[in-house]
This record gives structure tokens, sequence and C-alpha cells, in this order.
């Protein structure tokens, strides 16, 4: 018995000083500073494959569809609030872009029309970023909705994503927007 | 790039009407000051474990931590980042690169519990990890699995821990995280086929303890090595053990060994010579699993998204409709020799990982033969401290009591210190019951002198 002591003595010293170098060495390459890392879309890089909408594991997905009003045009004729080809320029289901319809416009002052995007009706499809890029100036874009994002271990979405523009970015510049350019 | 040399294809608008910008909040979640709390409790809540086992010998204490875990790690923080999944955070972290630094957060939730299960046992598994309490809290009966078979199972885990890193450095994907049956559940929705197993595996685990824990942890192999050599470990007893076998019964993970002392029919020199084979088939073993995993490094490199992306590119049918990646590819504007580079580089980090990571398996796979196989002189019934999750289910049904008073049993009875036994029992008269478990202790004596 006492050589089983020892030996588990050892054991015990061993495998302390092994957690305590593998804690140094970690320690090292952790950073506080930056604190936790939140997922992120790029959408300089994004090309609304769909998938947001589907691989997200909430049942409506985080991703959402962002709005910067900096950089629309105000259009009448919205690409990303029209399909393409309608002939009545009028908010019928099947005229408008938004399989949900989350997108709503107010007209400001003549020719101006003001988008603004429900944000609990997105699902994140991306249809009408698609639209937006292909005719109009790109201000539509998909990110992710930080606070409804459960900011899984690994985004299940960034596992699939075309381009790889799902990134974890810290805390701090959780956001990436287009207003600010 | 593309979406910028859109913008300004329509001029901005030059308001006249005195329009305003909308000013829009973008709010981001105190997931910082959350992080922090989860360490706060991780720390609390082992400490607190850790206190109920080895002193206050509770086992109602470790329920209710149980409760507590799964109710805040589980329910209310849905289960990420957790501990589990932290080993491939920290191998990424290792692997380099990329750019990707750890959070201090997820360093300390790979850490800590590490740390306790050298000083105190696996008191994380007991009822601080959420997917170990859930199981925890199901589990009825503790139905038996011949020594054979988890010995045999608990291989599995390991397997899956050298996929992890392997996959995790190569920063193919996360594979703890995308097969985690419990994540979906903490959730309320996921993945089906993740979901469907969560289930089964829930139900599996009210006949049978923690078959997540025993049988597919990763984690668990980690924790069980490190507490292998704990410097507190569970006692079923501070007093003299009687052999009666109630603990043995009582454990949902086989973790309680009999007394072998006269059992072993095997002479000596047969039994060391098996050792000395084993212990010479460890390196081989170890070198052939490297080999092996080695060989397969190419098909294994098809999990990264770039060698899955230049196959598709490079194959000689390709489908009708091109996958929405090889499109991507094409749309961005990847060059084909950058993409070459990367995938000749991720070959070449698969063929050394796999090597390890086969190593890894190979070697456990020795260690565990010559384990198996090494002579044991148990006088009385002892906790194997690596397989021992802490959850205290023996303390109650152990007749020489929890605590170590010198009081003997039938006076500790009559009483009333038995609090540890379980609360349907107390309601009955415990001397009672005392005395029931002592006849229970001379018939299964009796039974075994017939055998």
């Amino acid at each position: 018995m006492e050589r089983r002591e020892f030996l588990r003595t050892c054991g015990t010293l061993i495998t302390g000083g092994g957690l305590a170098s593998l804690g140094g060495v970690l320690g090292s390459k952790a950073s506080a500073v930056e604190g936790e890392t939140m997922w992120q879309i790029d959408p300089e890089r994004c090309l609304q494959c769909g998938r947001c909408e589907t691989e997200c594991v909430m049942r409506v997905s985080a991703v959402k569809c962002f709005h910067a009003n900096q950089v629309c045009g105000y259009c009448d004729l919205c690409g990303g609030y029209y399909r393409e080809g309608v002939k009545e320029l009028n908010t019928a289901a099947e005229n408008l872009m938004c399989p949900t319809g989350a997108i709503t416009r107010r007209f400001v002052e003549e020719p101006y029309f003001e988008y603004t995007i429900d944000e609990d009706l997105c699902n994140g499809c991306g249809k009408c970023v698609k639209g937006c890029s292909s005719f109009g100036n790109g201000s539509l874009f998909l990110q992710i909705q930080q606070e409804r994002c459960l900011q899984c271990n690994e985004c299940s979405i960034a596992k699939v994503c075309v381009s790889g523009a799902i990134q974890r970015v810290p805390v701090g510049t959780a956001y990436k927007l287009k207003d600010h350019a | 790039m593309r979406n910028t040399v859109l913008v300004a294809r329509f001029p901005k608008p030059d308001f006249t009407s005195g329009y305003q910008y909308p000013d829009v909040l973008h709010r981001v979640p105190m997931e910082t000051f959350w992080s922090w709390v989860d360490v706060v409790l991780l720390v609390g809540m082992m400490g607190f474990v850790a206190w109920a086992v080895h002193r206050r010998r509770s086992r109602r204490a470790i329920l209710a931590v149980s409760i507590v875990s799964v109710l805040y790690f589980g329910f209310f923080r849905t289960g990420c980042v957790c501990s589990v999944g932290s080993i491939q955070n920290v191998v990424l972290a290792m692997a380099g690169g990329d750019g990707y630094r750890l959070p201090l957060v997820v360093l300390l939730m790979f850490l800590l519990p590490l740390v306790f299960a050298l000083l105190f046992g696996r008191v994380f598994c007991a009822g601080v990890c959420p997917i170990g309490a859930l199981q925890e809290l199901v589990n009825v009966r503790q139905w038996h699995i011949s020594r054979a078979v988890t010995s045999a199972l608990s291989f599995i885990p390991w397997v899956y821990l050298s996929f992890a890193i392997l996959y995790a450095a190569t920063r193919s994907q996360f594979i703890i995280c995308r097969f985690d049956p419990f994540v979906g559940i903490f959730r309320m929705g996921g993945d089906v086929g993740m979901l469907v197993f969560g289930v089964l595996l829930m139900v599996l685990s009210v006949f049978v303890g923690r078959p997540f824990c025993r049988f597919l942890c990763p984690y668990g192999a980690l924790l069980g090595i490190v507490s292998r050599v704990a410097v507190k470990r569970v006692k079923i007893t501070h007093r003299q053990c009687i052999n009666c076998r109630l603990c043995h019964h009582a454990c949902p993970v086989d973790a309680i060994r009999e007394p072998c002392g006269g059992k072993v029919a095997e002479s000596r020199t047969i039994g060391t010579r098996r050792v000395a084979l084993y212990l010479l088939l460890l390196p081989l073993l170890t070198v052939g699993a490297a080999l092996l995993l080695q060989s397969q490094s190419d098909t294994l490199s098809m999990a990264h998204r770039d060698v899955w992306l230049y196959t598709q590119l490079r194959s000689d049918n390709p489908p009708a409709v091109l996958p929405a990646e090889v499109e991507a590819f094409h749309e961005m504007g990847r060059s084909m020799d950058e993409l070459e580079a990367s995938v000749v580089s991720v070959k070449e980090s698969y063929r050394r990982l796999s090597a390890w990571a086969g190593a890894l398996m190979g070697f456990v796979l020795g260690c565990k033969l010559v384990r198996l196989s090494l002579k044991r002189t148990r006088k009385t019934y002892e906790v194997d401290p690596s397989t021992c999750v802490a959850c205290g289910k023996c303390f109650s049904y152990c007749p020489q009591a929890g605590r170590s008073t010198s009081q003997p049993m039938e006076q500790r009875a009559e009483n009333g210190v038995y609090s540890n036994y379980p609360e349907s029992r107390q309601r009955s008269s415990v001397a009672q019951h005392v005395n029931e478990s002592t006849r229970f202790i001379k018939n299964s004596q009796h039974e075994e002198k017939h055998l």
C-alpha cells in the first residue's frame, strides 16, 4: 500500500504540474481584454445564398436584414422591395420581394420612400439583400442580431456559409454595418 | 469588392422636407457579464459539490445543484459555451494562426473543472455539468452493465476526443458541438437527428446511469484521468466496510468495484506474462494506430471546406446542379492557385495531426488493456476514482452510515441520525429499515455461500 500511495502522490504532482503549465501556456494565448467573442457576418463577403434562413439553430434565424439608411437611395422602384419585372407597383404580395412582409415603406417626399425592416418578421432569407445589391445601392444587408443570437460555440451557419463570411469577432466590434462606411 | 462597386449607383437623396435619418441603435447583449457569472457559478457550484461530497456527504445537496445547473447552464444559458466543447476552443488556440484568441472565460471553463477534479474528484460531473445533471435527474433504475462491456464502451470517448482534437486543430469543424445530443433539448429545437438522439439518450438514462457521460463524453475522459490521482477521493463510508454490496447495487455508473480477494483463479506467471505482453503491445498499438489513421488522412481531410471545395471543382463529372459553394467560389473570384495552396497546407497538417490522433487512440487502448490485466487485491468495496462521478448515491445506501462519527449503527438509527437515507424510507421507521438492510446483507451473504 505504501508503494501505491507514493505512486499516487507522484501522479498528483505530475498532473498538477501539467495542468499548471497548460494553464500558463494557454493563459499567454488567452485574451482578457477582448473578452468574449461573437459571431458576425461580413456584409462585404456575403453572397445571400439563403442558408442563414435555414441553417440557424433557432426556429427563426438570428440573422436579420439590416438597413443602412445613409446608403439607401430612397427610390420608389426599389430592388429590395419589389420583385423583378413586376407589372404594377403596388403592395400586393405577389409583387413584393420579402416573403414575410417584413419590409414596410413610408412616403417621405416626392420621389423618396423610407424603407424599414420589421425584425420580428424578417427570417433572414436575404432575398431583398440580393435584390438591393443587383438593383440598388446595397443598403440592405444581412447581419446577426446579437440579442437573438445564442452564440453557439460553433455557429451552424458559419459551418456551411458558402463564402466564409461568418467569423468570430470580439464583443467590442460585434456589428459590422454599412452606415459608417 | 462586389458590393462596394454598387454603392452610389443611385445618388443620395437631398431631402427638402427636413427629413432626418432615423437613429438605429443595435444593442449588444451583456455577453461578457453573463460569461463571468458562468465562471463564478461554476466555481461556486463545484466548491459546494465538493463540500457536499466530502464533508456533508449529502446527495440531496448534489441534486439541488443539478437542478440549478440544468436550469441555469442548460435552459437559461442554452448550453454554450460548455466545458466539454471548450476542449476544441483550447485546441484551436493551441494550433494558432487565423487570429483566434481564446477568450479568458473559455480557458477558465476548460481548466477549472480539471483543477477541481485533481483536488476533489469529478465534482464537475456530479451536478455542475448540465448534461450530466440532466441525465442524473431522470435516472431511476440502475441496470448494471458488465465490466467487459463498460470497458469496451469507455474507449469511445477517447476516439471522440481524438477526432475532436484533429478536426479542431485543422480548423475543420467542432464535432463535439455538432454532435451534442442535449443542446437541442436545452434550446427546445434544433437538428432533428440530434434531438432524436438526445431523447433516446434521455430515455436510456432512465434505466442506465449517465450513458453520455460514460460512453461518449470526451471531457469526462480527461476528468477521469485527472481524478485518478485526485488528492481527495470519494469515500463510500468513513467506517469499516462490511461488504454488504448495497453501494455496488446503487451506483449508477458501475464505479464501485467489488472485492476480489481469493477470486483470482489464474497462476501468477500467466498473469505476469499477459501484462508483459500488453506492455510490449503498447508501443506497437500506438504506432500502428498512428500509421493507420495517417493512411486515411486524405479521406479525413474532406471535412475541411477548402479540400471539399477543391475536390468538387476538380471532379470529372460535375453534378448538373452545382453546389452553392462552387458557385460562390466563382462568384467571389478566388483564384485556383490560392485554393490549391490552402489545400496542400491543410492536407499536410492532416497528415501530421491524424498520426498524433491515431497515436493517442492506440496508446489509450494499450493502457486500457494493461490496466484490465493488472492484478487487484481489494478486500472491500472500493470506488474507482476515474469512473466515479461523485453523484453521492452510495452514501445513503451504506448501512455503515456516511459521517465519521463513532456511534454504533443501531444507536444512530434510534437517535434518528440517518438523515442521509432517502426520504421515502425516512418516513417509515428508520430502525426498521436498518433491520431490513441487515437482513438483506445476511441474505446476500447466504446466497454467496451457496454460489
